[in-house]
C-alpha cells in the first residue's frame, strides 16, 4: 500500500510542528493515544476572542497519524471554537485519501481536536470562576 | 458464561456450524465427520479460541496441552489431507484450519491471549477507555524530540555523544519499566485465574473482575506505547 501524495507531503513537511506552554493563557491541550498501535498525539490550540489564532502538534506514530494531525492544525487556524467542533475524521480521510486500515489515525486526530477544545473550555470556565 | 456447555452425550469438543451433514443430510453424530458419508463438517464460526482449542478461559495455560490439541485438530482438518477430495470438502477443511490456526497463534502468546480475553470479556477494547496517561505521553514526545536532535547531530560530534549517553540512560529506564509492567500483568493474570477458579457470583466478585480487566487494559496499552518508543530508541542508537 502506498501513501497518497498529500500524506507524503505532510509527512515530509509537517505544518505547525511544536508546542505551546500548557499553562499559557488561551492554550488548550489535547493528548490522545491509540492503544492498538501505540501512536501518541498532542495537539494544542491558542485561542483569542473565540477564534483559534494558532495551532501546534507533536505526533509519535506512523505517517498517516503525522499527516492527520498536521492537516488538523492547518484547518484549525482561523476557525472559531464552534467551527472547530465540527471537524470530522471523515473530512480528514477524504482530504488525505486514507485507506481503510489508516482510518483510526484520522479518528485519533479528531479525538485530539476534541480534547484540546475541551481543555481550553475547562481552562476558560475556570478563569471565569476565578474572576468572579 | 456457561452457555457453550451443551448437555448431550456428544463426543465432540467443538461446536459444529449445523446439526445435519451438509452432504447427506443425516443427523450429525460423528465427531467432525459425518457417520454415514464420512464427509468433513464445518465447525461453528462462533467458536471462541479457548473453546476451539479445548482450554479453559484462563491466562496461565498449559502450553503443551495447547500444542497437542492444536496438532490433534490439525490432523483432522489440514488441507493437505483433502487434496483428492471434493471442492466442498476442501473449502470446509480450509475454513476449519484457518480458525484453528488463528486460535493457536493468538493463544500461544501471553500478551495476545490477554488482549483476546479482554475482547471477549469486555466487548471491544474501546469500551474500557481509560484516561490517557498524560505523563507517559509527554515523556514519549520529549524523547522523540531528543531522538530527532540526535539524528540531526553530526556524526562523532560532541552533541552526538552527549545525546547518545542521555538516550542510553532513557532506554535503560524504559526497559526497566517494561519489565515492571510485564510483572504487573503477570500478577493480574494470576488474579484473574484465581477469581475464575473460585467462580463466585457475588457483587464483590464482579467488582474484582472489573478492576482486574481495567488494570489489565491499562497495562497492556501502556506497554504498547513504551514498546514502540523503545524499539525506536534501539533502532536509532543501536
Amino acid at each position: 500500500m502506498a501513501y497518497s501524495d498529500k500524506v507524503v507531503d505532510h509527512f515530509n513537511n509537517p505544518r505547525n510542528m511544536g508546542s505551546f506552554k500548557k499553562d499559557e493563557e488561551g492554550v488548550g491541550t489535547g493528548m490522545v493515544g491509540a492503544p492498538e498501535c501505540g501512536d501518541v498525539m498532542k495537539l494544542q490550540i491558542k485561542v483569542q476572542n473565540d477564534t483559534i489564532v494558532d495551532a501546534k502538534f507533536k505526533t509519535f506514530g506512523c505517517g498517516s497519524a503525522i499527516a492527520s494531525s498536521s492537516l488538523a492544525t492547518e484547518w484549525l487556524k482561523g476557525k472559531t471554537i464552534d467551527e472547530a467542533q465540527k471537524i470530522k475524521n471523515t473530512d480528514i480521510v477524504q482530504e488525505l485519501n486514507l485507506p481503510p486500515v489508516k482510518i483510526h489515525c484520522s479518528v485519533l486526530a479528531e479525538d485530539a481536536i476534541k480534547a484540546a477544545l475541551a481543555d481550553y473550555q475547562k481552562k476558560a470556565d475556570g478563569a471565569l470562576i476565578d474572576a468572579k | 458464561m456457561d452457555h457453550q456447555h451443551t448437555h448431550n452425550s456428544n463426543p465432540r469438543d467443538l461446536q459444529m456450524a449445523r446439526s445435519m451433514c451438509w452432504h447427506c443430510q443425516s443427523e450429525m453424530s460423528g465427531e467432525y465427520f459425518c457417520d454415514r458419508c464420512v464427509k468433513v463438517q464445518p465447525v461453528s464460526k462462533e467458536l471462541d479460541y479457548f473453546t476451539c482449542l479445548g482450554i479453559p478461559r484462563r491466562l496461565t495455560i498449559d502450553q503443551r496441552q495447547l500444542e497437542s490439541k492444536f496438532y490433534e485438530l490439525s490432523r483432522a482438518f489440514h488441507p493437505d489431507f483433502y487434496q483428492n477430495k471434493s471442492a466442498d470438502e476442501q473449502t470446509i477443511s480450509l475454513g476449519n484450519s484457518a480458525l484453528l490456526n488463528s486460535a493457536y497463534r493468538t493463544l500461544r502468546d501471553p500478551i495476545e491471549r490477554a488482549e483476546y480475553l479482554l475482547d471477549l470479556e469486555a466487548g471491544s477494547v474501546k469500551q474500557i477507555r481509560n484516561s490517557p496517561p498524560a505523563d507517559l505521553f509527554e515523556e514519549i514526545l520529549e524523547l522523540q524530540d531528543t531522538l530527532n536532535e540526535y539524528r540531526a547531530a553530526g556524526p562523532a560530534s560532541e552533541t552526538e555523544s552527549t545525546l547518545r549517553a542521555k538516550l542510553q540512560s532513557e532506554r535503560n529506564t524504559l526497559e526497566q519499566r517494561q519489565q515492571d509492567m510485564e510483572a504487573a500483568l503477570q500478577q493480574l493474570f494470576v488474579q484473574w485465574d484465581a477469581l475464575q477458579d473460585r467462580g463466585e457470583a457475588t457483587s464483590q466478585a464482579r467488582a474484582e473482575r472489573d478492576r482486574i480487566l481495567k488494570e489489565m487494559r491499562e497495562h497492556l496499552s501502556n506497554r504498547t506505547y513504551v514498546k514502540n518508543i523503545v524499539s525506536d530508541l534501539v533502532s536509532t542508537i543501536g
